[in-house]
C-alpha cells in the first residue's frame, strides 16, 4: 500500500523563545514491511542547522536547532511510505510455544535472542511487577503458541480497556493504568509490552500511523488524526510481530511505522530545550494519512 | 626530642618483609622521618596545613548540610613504592587500560562481546552507564578512552584492583597538589629518595588532548566543570590553570551552527576539545538526561559529527560497570588474547542464578555493591548490618539482585600514617592514573593515595573522612631528567585565550570588585561611627542621628536608622553589630563578603596564589568576627573590624600588582571605581549634604576624611579648622588622592577604553564611556563655592550633583553588563519526561 503522511506538529508559547534545540522521530523508518520513499521537512522559523541519521535502534532521528526569537513553532512532516502485511504465516497456532519461546530467549546463543533480551528489561517508562504479570500469565500456558497467547492478551486488553484520551498523561503509571482500565494507544503498548516482559517474552514499543478510512462495511478505527502506538512482540523461530491492542487486531499494511524503541520515551515524536517560552505551552498535532 | 617510631604488626604491613624487617625501599624514609622527631614533625604537618589551605585545596563533602570549606587532608608520611615493583603494577595497568578501551569500543559499536556470549547482554543494557545515545560515536583515532584511572590495594603482596574509573576520574590534580606540598615542607627527605616525577603525566595529558583536535592547529581546549558547588572544584580550577586551559561551565558553552562555542564577553570563541569533569548523562539535555542543567543542549550531536572531542567520551561511565570485573579474564581472553596480568578484586553478580545462590548462602562476609553508582547507593559489608537492615538487603538482591554485586572483604595492606605523636598502621588504597599517549597508555608513577581514619573501617573515601598521601615511587638511582624540559611551572596560555575570557569569569570579576569596594567602605564608616559614638566627648544628638543615618543610606539596610525611635539611635550597638555580621541581611558586611567570596570561587583560576591566600584570610576574619562579637560585642568594636579592612586592603593592593594585565583585571578594576565613586559620592552626601552648626560640621567633615582616610593629608594639608570648601576639594577634585572622586572616574574612564572595542564603530563613545565621561566633566566643573552654598538648611546644589553622578554609574554598570555579560535564560524541556537514561 502507498500512502503520504502528514504530521504537523505546533506549539505555542506563553513568551518568546530565544533559541531551541530539537530531536524528532517523526520520519518514518524502513523496515522488513515497509519502505519510507521520500520524507520532506519544514520547520517555521527557519532552522540554523539540522541533521538526519539512525538512531541505536535504527530510526530516523531529525535533529534542528533555532537561533532566533519566536512563539510559535510549526513542524511539518510529509512523508511517502510503501507499506505490506505482516509477512510471518497468519496461522497463529502452530508457532513456537510459551514455554519454548521463553527458554530459548533465556539460554538461546544466536544472536537474535541475545540482542532481543535487551527489550526484557524495565525502561524509563516501562517497570513490571506482580499485578501486570499476573495479569496475563493464565493466558501464557505452557503449551500454547506464543504468538496465539499474545493476540489473546491483545484482546483482553482491547476488550477490558475503555479508550479515554482524558484518562492519562504521558507520566500516568502503569499501575494506575491496570488499576482504572482506562487510557489511550500509548499506554495500552506500554501496558501489553510491561505484562509480556514480566513473562519473559521481549516486547518493543511501535509508533505509527494509522490509515483511518473505513473499509467498506467495517467500524472506522480508532487512532485517527494523531499518531499511533502499538507492539511488536518477540518469538524465536519467528523474529518480531506486531500488535495493536488499542485496535484489537494483528498489524497489517495500514499501520505506516515512525520508530521502535523499548518504550515510548525512545521515540517521543519531539523533544528538545528551548530557552525562554514561558510556562505551559499549547500543542496542537494534527495528523493526514493519504492513500495514494 | 620526643622519638617516635613505627612497630606495626607484621600482617598486612606494606613495610614488612617477610622476616620482619623493614622493607629496604621504605628504610631511609622511616629513618629520615624518626631522626626528625614527632615535634619537628607535626610543625611541618601544620606547615603542610597552612599551605594546602592558602592553595585553597578543598574537597566539599556531600553530606555537610551547607557545602562548606573542607580542607584537604594530607598526611606526611608518603606510601613508598619501590621502582621494581611499580614496573610490574605499571605494565598492568597500560594492559588495563588498553583493554578497557577495547571493551569500550565494543560496547558502543559491535557488541561481539554479547553476539559470543563472553558478557550476558543484561550486564550490558540494565547498566545505566549504557548511553544509547551514544551508539556509534567514536573519537578519532584507536584509542577511545582517554583517562582511565583504577583503586588498587596490597592485598597479600599483590597488587588488586578494586574498581576503575571511565567516567572523569579525579585525584590527579589532588595528587599534583600533595606532591607540591611535600617537597616544600619535606625538601631535603624528598629531594634524596630520587622519587619519579610527576610532571611528565601532565606534559603528556596536556599533549593528548590537544592532539585529539585534528583540524586546527592550535585548538582550544576547556576544563568543562560542574561549577564550585562540586566537590571537586578546587581540583578543576588547578588543572585548568596548570595544564593552560580554561575553566568552563555548562552556561559558557553553547552549540550554534553544529559547533560548540566558548561565550566570550566580546565574541564567540570555537571549542574544539573538551576535558569533561561533569558526568555523561549531564552532557547534553536533547538527547540524556532532560532535566539536566549541567549540560551543554546539542552536545552529543556535535561530537557525533567529529566537530568536537569529548574526553572521556560520553558513555564511558558504562565501563565502571563493576558486573565486567566478573567476565574480565574472558574479556581479556577475547580482546587481547591472554588474561589480564593485573588482578582484579573476585566479583560475584547476583543477576547470576549461581552466584546470588552462593552470596546468600554465607552472606555476611560479602561486600555488597550496586553496579551503578547512584546517589544514596553504597557499598554495604552485610557483616555490619544490623537485623533490620540486612533484611532489607536480602529482600532487595533477591528481586532486584541483577543491580548488584558481591566482592570479598580485601585485607589492605597497611600503610604507616602520623597521627597523635606516632606512627600508626592504617589501610590505604592507591589510585592510579593512566593517559591515552603515542597509541598506548602512560600511567602517573605513584597516585593518589587514601588511607583510613580508623583501622577498622571497611570503606576508604573522602566521604568518610580518609586523609591523603603522597606517592613516592622511588628509584636506586636518581631519575634521568634528561628527557625534556618539564614545565615546573603552569603552561602558559595562549595569547588569545587570556583574551577571550568566558563572559560569566569577567562579570565575576567585575562583581567581585564592587562587593570588595562596598564591603570596604562600609567596614570603613562603621569603624568612624564606632569611634566617634564611642569617644570620650560625646558627640551631640544632631551628629549622632547623621552618622546612624549615614550608615543605614550607604549600606542600605532595612530597617533604617532614619526616622527611628530615640531608643534605637541612643543604643544603635546591636543594630549594627548586625549590619556587620548577620549574612541574612541584604547590604551587611558579611551579605557582600560572601558574595565576593561567591565571584571569587567563580574565577579562581584567574586569581594569583597570593590573591587565594588573601581571600582565605577575608574568610578567616569574617570568622573572627563572630568569635569577637559573640558576647554582644567587644570593648572596642571598631577594632573587631580591623583585619577585615586589612584584607581587603591587601585583596586590592594585590590585584593592583599581581594580576595579569588583562581583561580580566580591567573588569574588576571597573568594578572597584564604579562602587567607590557610588560609596564616596554617597557618604559625601550624607554627611555634609544638611546644614550643622559649627562644631557638628567639623565632627562631620573629621568623620568624612576619617572614613576615607584623608585626616592626615588634611590636617598636614590644611592645618586648620575643617573647612567644607577645603575638603570637598580634596574628597572630589584632588587626583593625588587615590580616595577622590574624580580620581576614580579618571580610572574608570582608562579601563573603559581600554577594553576591545567593535571595529565597525570608531569614533562614537559607548554609553559606558559617555557615562563616564559626563561624570567627570560634571566633577572637575565643581565650583567648591556653589557646592558649599547652604540653602533651607541643605546644601541642594552638592545633593543634585552627586546624585547625579550615581545615576551616571548605574546607567554606565547597566551598559557594561549588557555589552559584556551573557544574559542567558534558564533552559526548560519541551516535553517535561521524569524518565531519563
Amino acid at each position: 500500500m502507498l500512502y503520504r503522511v502528514c504530521h504537523i506538529t505546533e506549539y505555542l508559547y506563553a513568551q518568546p523563545v530565544s533559541q531551541c534545540y530539537n530531536l524528532a522521530h517523526i520520519i518514518p523508518r524502513t523496515s522488513h514491511r515497509q519502505k519510507c520513499m521520500s520524507t520532506d521537512i519544514s520547520v517555521t522559523p527557519n532552522v540554523a542547522s539540522k541533521s538526519i541519521r539512525d538512531d541505536y535502534f535504527g530510526n530516523r532521528a531529525y535533529h534542528f536547532e533555532i537561533q532566533r526569537a519566536h512563539e510559535k513553532l510549526i513542524l511539518k512532516a510529509t512523508s511517502k511510505v510503501e507499506t505490506r502485511a505482516q509477512l510471518f504465516n497468519a496461522k497463529l497456532d502452530a508457532g513456537t510455544t510459551c514455554e519454548d519461546a521463553i527458554r530459548q530467549v533465556k539460554y538461546g546463543s544466536e544472536s537474535d535472542c541475545i540482542f532481543a533480551r535487551e527489550f526484557l528489561l524495565d525502561s524509563p517508562m516501562i517497570k513490571v511487577n506482580e499485578a501486570l504479570r499476573a495479569y496475563a500469565a493464565p493466558l501464557f500456558t505452557p503449551k500454547k503458541p506464543l504468538l496465539q497467547a499474545a493476540l489473546e492478551l491483545t484482546q483482553k486488553i482491547f476488550k477490558e480497556f475503555t479508550y479515554c484520551s482524558e484518562a492519562t498523561t504521558i507520566a500516568t503509571p502503569l499501575d494506575e493504568v491496570l488499576k482504572n482500565k482506562k487510557g489511550v494507544c500509548q499506554d495500552f503498548a506500554h501496558l501489553q509490552i510491561a505484562c509480556l516482559r514480566a513473562l519473559g517474552i521481549p516486547a518493543k514499543y511501535v509508533s505509527g500511523y494509522l490509515e483511518t478510512l473505513p473499509p467498506p462495511g467495517q467500524e472506522k478505527l480508532v487512532g485517527s488524526d494523531a499518531s499511533h502506538a502499538w507492539l511488536s512482540v518477540f518469538c524465536p523461530g519467528q523474529g518480531w510481530v506486531e500488535f495493536d491492542p488499542t485496535n484489537n487486531c494483528i498489524v497489517g499494511d495500514q499501520h505506516i511505522l515512525t520508530a521502535w524503541g523499548r518504550d515510548y520515551y525512545d521515540v517521543t515524536p519531539l523533544k528538545g530545550v528551548i530557552f525562554g517560552g514561558g510556562e505551559s505551552p499549547v500543542m496542537n498535532v494534527s495528523v493526514d494519512v493519504a492513500r495514494l | 626530642m620526643k622519638k617516635f617510631t613505627y612497630r606495626p604488626e607484621a600482617q598486612y604491613n606494606d613495610t614488612i618483609s617477610a622476616d620482619g624487617s623493614i622493607q629496604p625501599h621504605w628504610q631511609y624514609v622511616l629513618k629520615g622521618l624518626s631522626a626528625m622527631g614527632a615535634d619537628a614533625f607535626r610543625e611541618r604537618q601544620n606547615k603542610a596545613e597552612r599551605i594546602l589551605r592558602d592553595d585553597g585545596a578543598t574537597y566539599n563533602v556531600y553530606s555537610e548540610q551547607q557545602s562548606q570549606d573542607q580542607s584537604w587532608k594530607l598526611d606526611l608520611v608518603p606510601s613508598v613504592i619501590a621502582s621494581s615493583e611499580w614496573a610490574k603494577i605499571e605494565s598492568g595497568l597500560i594492559e588495563r587500560a588498553e583493554l578497557f578501551n577495547l571493551l569500550l569500543r565494543d560496547l558502543y559499536g559491535s557488541k561481539e562481546l554479547l553476539r559470543t556470549g563472553v558478557i550476558p547482554p543484561e550486564a550490558l543494557f540494565l547498566h545505566r552507564g549504557f548511553l544509547r545515545p551514544c551508539h556509534g560515536v567514536f573519537l578519532p583515532g584507536e584509542q577511545q578512552l582517554i583517562l582511565h584511572a583504577t583503586d588498587l590495594v596490597k592485598n597479600e603482596g599483590e597488587y588488586c584492583v578494586l574498581t576503575d574509573r571511565t567516567q572523569s576520574p579525579s585525584g590527579a590534580g589532588y595528587a599534583l597538589e600533595n606532591r607540591t606540598v611535600m617537597s616544600r615542607v619535606l625538601p631535603s627527605l624528598y629531594r634524596d629518595s630520587n622519587v619519579h616525577r610527576l610532571a611528565t603525566y601532565f606534559q603528556k595529558l596536556r599533549t593528548t588532548l590537544t592532539s585529539l583536535c585534528t583540524t586546527q592547529d592550535q585548538p582550544r581546549v576547556v576544563v568543562l566543570t560542574p561549577g564550585p558547588h562540586n566537590e571537586a572544584y578546587f581540583e578543576h580550577a588547578y588543572l585548568a590553570n596548570y595544564l593552560g586551559f580554561h575553566l568552563v561551565q555548562s552556561g559558557d558553552l553553547i552549540v550554534r551552527n553544529g559547533y560548540v562555542w566558548m561565550k566570550s564577553f566580546d565574541s564567540l570563541s570555537r571549542v574544539d576539545v573538551i576535558l569533561r569533569r561533569v558526568d555523561d548523562s549531564y552532557c547534553d539535555p536533547v538527547e540524556l538526561r532532560g532535566d539536566s542543567q549541567l549540560g551543554v543542549p546539542n552536545l552529543l550531536e556535535v561530537a557525533r559529527a567529529g566537530r568536537v572531542v569529548i574526553a572521556n567520551p560520553l558513555g564511558s561511565g558504562v565501563l565502571e560497570n563493576p558486573v565486567f570485573l566478573k567476565y574480565l579474564p574472558a574479556i581479556s581472553q577475547a580482546l587481547l588474547g591472554r588474561e589480564p596480568r593485573l588482578r582484579s578484586v573476585e566479583t560475584l553478580w547476583l543477576g547470576d542464578e549461581h552466584d546470588l545462590h552462593r552470596v546468600l548462602n554465607n552472606v555476611d562476609q560479602w561486600v555488597i555493591k550496586p553496579i551503578y553508582r547512584g546517589s544514596g547507593q553504597r557499598s554495604q559489608l552485610v557483616a555490619e548490618l544490623d537485623a533490620s537492615a540486612k533484611n532489607d538487603l536480602l529482600a532487595t538482591l533477591k528481586d532486584q539482585g541483577h543491580n548488584y554485586v558481591a566482592q570479598p572483604l580485601l585485607n589492605a595492606g597497611h600503610l604507616p600514617c602520623f597521627v597523635g605523636e606516632q606512627l600508626v598502621p592504617r589501610p590505604g588504597i592507591l589510585r592510579s592514573f593512566s593517559v591515552a599517549y603515542e597509541r598506548s597508555y602512560s600511567v602517573m608513577p605513584g597516585g593518589l593515595t587514601r588511607v583510613a581514619a580508623e583501622l577498622s573501617r571497611f570503606t576508604i573515601s573522602n566521604q568518610a573522612g580518609a586523609f591523603s598521601k603522597d606517592t613516592w615511587v622511588v628509584a636506586s638511582e636518581p631519575e634521568r631528567t634528561s628527557i625534556a624540559p618539564l614545565p615546573g611551572q603552569p603552561t602558559s596560555m595562549r595569547d588569545a585565550d587570556t583574551i577571550s575570557l568566558p563572559s560569566r569569569v569577567v562579570e565575576n570579576l567585575f562583581w567581585m570588585g564592587r562587593y570588595a569596594e562596598r564591603a570596604e567602605a562600609s567596614m570603613r564608616l562603621l569603624r568612624t561611627v564606632f569611634i566617634l559614638l564611642n569617644a570620650e566627648e560625646p558627640v551631640s544628638p544632631r551628629v549622632r542621628e547623621i552618622l546612624l543615618v549615614a550608615v543605614s543610606e550607604i549600606m542600605d539596610l532595612v530597617p533604617s536608622f532614619k526616622g527611628a525611635k530615640p531608643e534605637l539611635i541612643q543604643n544603635p550597638g546591636d543594630e549594627l553589630l548586625r549590619a556587620i555580621s548577620d549574612g541574612t541581611r541584604l547590604g551587611s558586611v558579611r551579605s557582600n563578603l560572601n558574595a565576593m567570596l561567591y565571584c571569587s570561587d567563580e574565577s579562581k583560576e584567574l586569581l594569583s596564589s597570593d590573591t587565594l591566600r588573601v581571600i582565605n584570610d577575608v574568610r578567616d576574619a569574617l570568622q573572627a568576627l563572630d568569635n569577637d562579637f559573640k558576647d554582644g560585642g567587644s570593648s572596642a568594636p571598631e577594632e573587631a573590624l580591623d583585619p577585615l579592612v586589612t584584607a581587603l586592603m591587601a585583596l586590592s593592593g594585590l590585584s593592583q600588582e599581581s594580576m595579569l594585565r588583562g581583561v580580566g583585571w580591567r573588569f574588576m578594576q571597573i568594578g572597584r571605581r564604579l562602587e567607590r565613586s557610588v560609596q564616596t559620592s554617597c557618604l559625601i552626601e550624607q554627611l555634609l549634604g544638611d546644614e550643622a552648626n559649627e562644631q557638628d560640621q567639623s565632627i562631620l567633615i573629621q568623620a568624612l576624611l576619617m572614613t576615607l582616610e584623608n585626616l592626615i593629608s588634611y590636617r598636614r594639608r590644611y592645618r586648620a579648622r575643617m573647612g567644607v570648601q577645603s575638603s570637598l576639594d580634596l574628597v572630589m577634585l584632588d587626583t593625588s588622592n587615590p580616595r577622590s572622586l574624580l580620581f576614580q572616574l579618571n580610572e574608570m574612564t582608562e579601563h573603559l577604553q581600554a577594553l576591545p572595542h567593535k571595529t565597525e564603530v570608531r569614533h562614537e563613545i559607548a554609553l559606558e564611556e559617555r557615562c563616564a565621561l559626563e561624570a567627570r566633566t560634571l566633577v572637575q566643573l565643581s565650583q567648591l563655592k556653589a557646592l558649599s552654598t547652604r540653602t533651607n538648611g541643605e546644601r541642594a546644589h552638592l545633593k543634585k550633583q552627586l546624585a547625579k553622578l550615581r545615576d551616571l554609574m548605574a546607567v554606565a554598570s547597566q551598559a557594561v553588563s549588557d555589552k559584556y555579560f551573557d544574559h542567558k535564560t534558564s533552559s526548560q524541556q519541551l516535553v517535561r519526561s521524569a524518565a531519563g537514561e
